[in-house]
């Protein structure tokens, strides 16, 4: 047997307390977590309201799942991303069906002020690469297989969205995006960066 | 689309990148959601990569959402916002009692009080715990007297390879408490070094995580939580 932490630090330990129905425990994992998941969202999908109700979206997700959480499989906040990002995923991919649009996707209609020396999405991968491992993998990356990667990444672009996006035929640009998963695959999980 | 054929992995592992980077055509995205609702290596395929991507943009700049958004999440849950927010475990098995009810009576017939039936009417305790099916999966008693909680698995309850069990007590407004690693076997002992109705008796409901060999490093369940039950007095 062991002692019991009563504050066990970390978002692990948070959501290990959330799992068993622990509200307090579950208000202190969303003061520790909402701010970086909101700005994945925002990122994402650049609109604040829309940004605002997949976070709630998340956490009450991560409420009803926290007892799925493994932590020998994943760390706390790469968890949480991946809720997150599939949330805003499924956000987009709706509105591209409601829409049905034929048009390039509407960039300009970006109601999120990016500042004008913004990073292009590719810089952004990088410089948003946490550990030295996933920078070194990014870098590892062909600038177009990079390109591709990171505005689907960040803007949540479709291939069909990204073909007309790069100027580039389906294929060509369906390819970068396979064998640059497939790179980024083979490094990563050599470099042990997801656990 | 059978995708968890064994000569399709690549397929599979294709789909499935495409599927967490976001690229997938909507109606894609959502057969391939579909299908890992019912196949768990599609499932595991699918999680495996969002995992493996979301280490990527990990460093953004923080941006704080708007200070209404907890509240919104606690009125959604069915939690009041201005309502404090103690641990309330209780509410969370409500599911669990009519379970228990209904196999009290099966515990019994399953023979795990025998020790406890030679020696009543002095009171025991009895937990069935389950998973989210609401099937009963272990069983946790304590006899009068003893220092030690009887476990039953039922059926073939087993840990995932190399993982082992972990029981933890839920007590009212406070952290669990680590009651320690349950022994591999149909039907075990775990030492309590105090008396086990009394240290049963104390928690309103259990918990059963999956933990590496030791037990949790950190004191609080590190695993996936699978089983849980009320503590109900046998007598």
């Amino acid at each position: 047997m062991r002692p019991t932490h009563e504050r066990g630090d970390g978002l692990a330990a948070l959501i290990g307390r959330t799992a068993l129905g622990d509200r307090s425990a579950f208000e202190h994992l969303y003061r520790a977590s909402s701010a970086r998941l909101y700005a994945v969202a925002l990122r994402m999908v650049k609109d604040a309201a829309l940004a605002e109700e997949i976070v709630q979206d998340v956490y009450v997700s991560v409420w009803n799942a926290a007892a799925s959480y493994d932590a020998a499989r994943s760390q706390p906040f790469t968890w949480l991303a991946a809720i997150t990002r599939n949330r805003c995923l499924d956000y987009l991919r709706r509105r591209e069906l409601d829409t049905v649009s034929l048009t390039p996707a509407t960039d300009d209609a970006d109601p999120i002020d990016l500042p004008v020396d913004a990073p292009t999405a590719a810089e952004l991968l990088i410089a948003a690469a946490d550990a030295r491992a996933v920078r070194g993998c990014i870098e590892g990356l062909d600038s177009r297989q990079r390109q591709a990667i990171a505005l689907a990444f960040f803007q949540g672009l479709s291939h069909g969205e990204l073909a007309r996006h790069l100027g580039q035929p389906l294929g060509t640009v369906k390819s970068w995006i396979r064998r640059g998963l497939e790179r980024l695959k083979s490094c990563l999980d050599a470099a042990g960066a997801t656990r | 689309m059978n995708l968890s054929r064994p000569d399709r992995p690549d397929r599979l592992d294709r789909l499935a990148a495409e599927y967490a980077l976001g690229t997938s055509p909507p109606r894609v995205r959502r057969r391939l959601a579909a299908i890992a609702r019912r196949d768990t290596v599609v499932a595991a395929a699918l999680d495996d990569w969002s995992q493996r991507l979301a280490v990527l943009g990990t460093a953004l700049p923080e941006v704080d959402p708007p200070a209404r958004t907890w509240d919104r999440i606690a009125a959604r849950l069915g939690w009041s916002a201005t309502a404090d927010a103690r641990p309330s475990w209780w509410n969370r098995l409500a599911v669990w009692r009519a379970a228990t009810a209904v196999f009290l009576a099966a515990a019994v017939a399953l023979g795990v009080l025998q020790t406890v039936g030679k020696r009543a009417p002095a009171p025991g305790i009895v937990v069935i715990l389950a998973g989210s099916d609401a099937k009963p999966a272990m069983i946790a008693a304590a006899a009068p007297g003893e220092e030690v909680l009887h476990v039953k698995s039922i059926g073939a309850t087993l840990p995932p390879a190399g993982r082992v069990f972990e029981l933890w007590g839920l007590p009212k407004g406070a952290a669990p408490r680590a009651l320690g690693v349950i022994p591999a076997g149909a039907v075990v002992e775990l030492p309590t070094r105090s008396a086990a109705v009394a240290l049963l008796a104390s928690f309103p409901a259990l918990a059963v995580s999956v933990e590496p060999p030791g037990g949790s490093p950190t004191g609080v369940p590190t695993g996936p939580v699978v089983f849980t039950g009320q503590v109900e007095q046998m007598f």
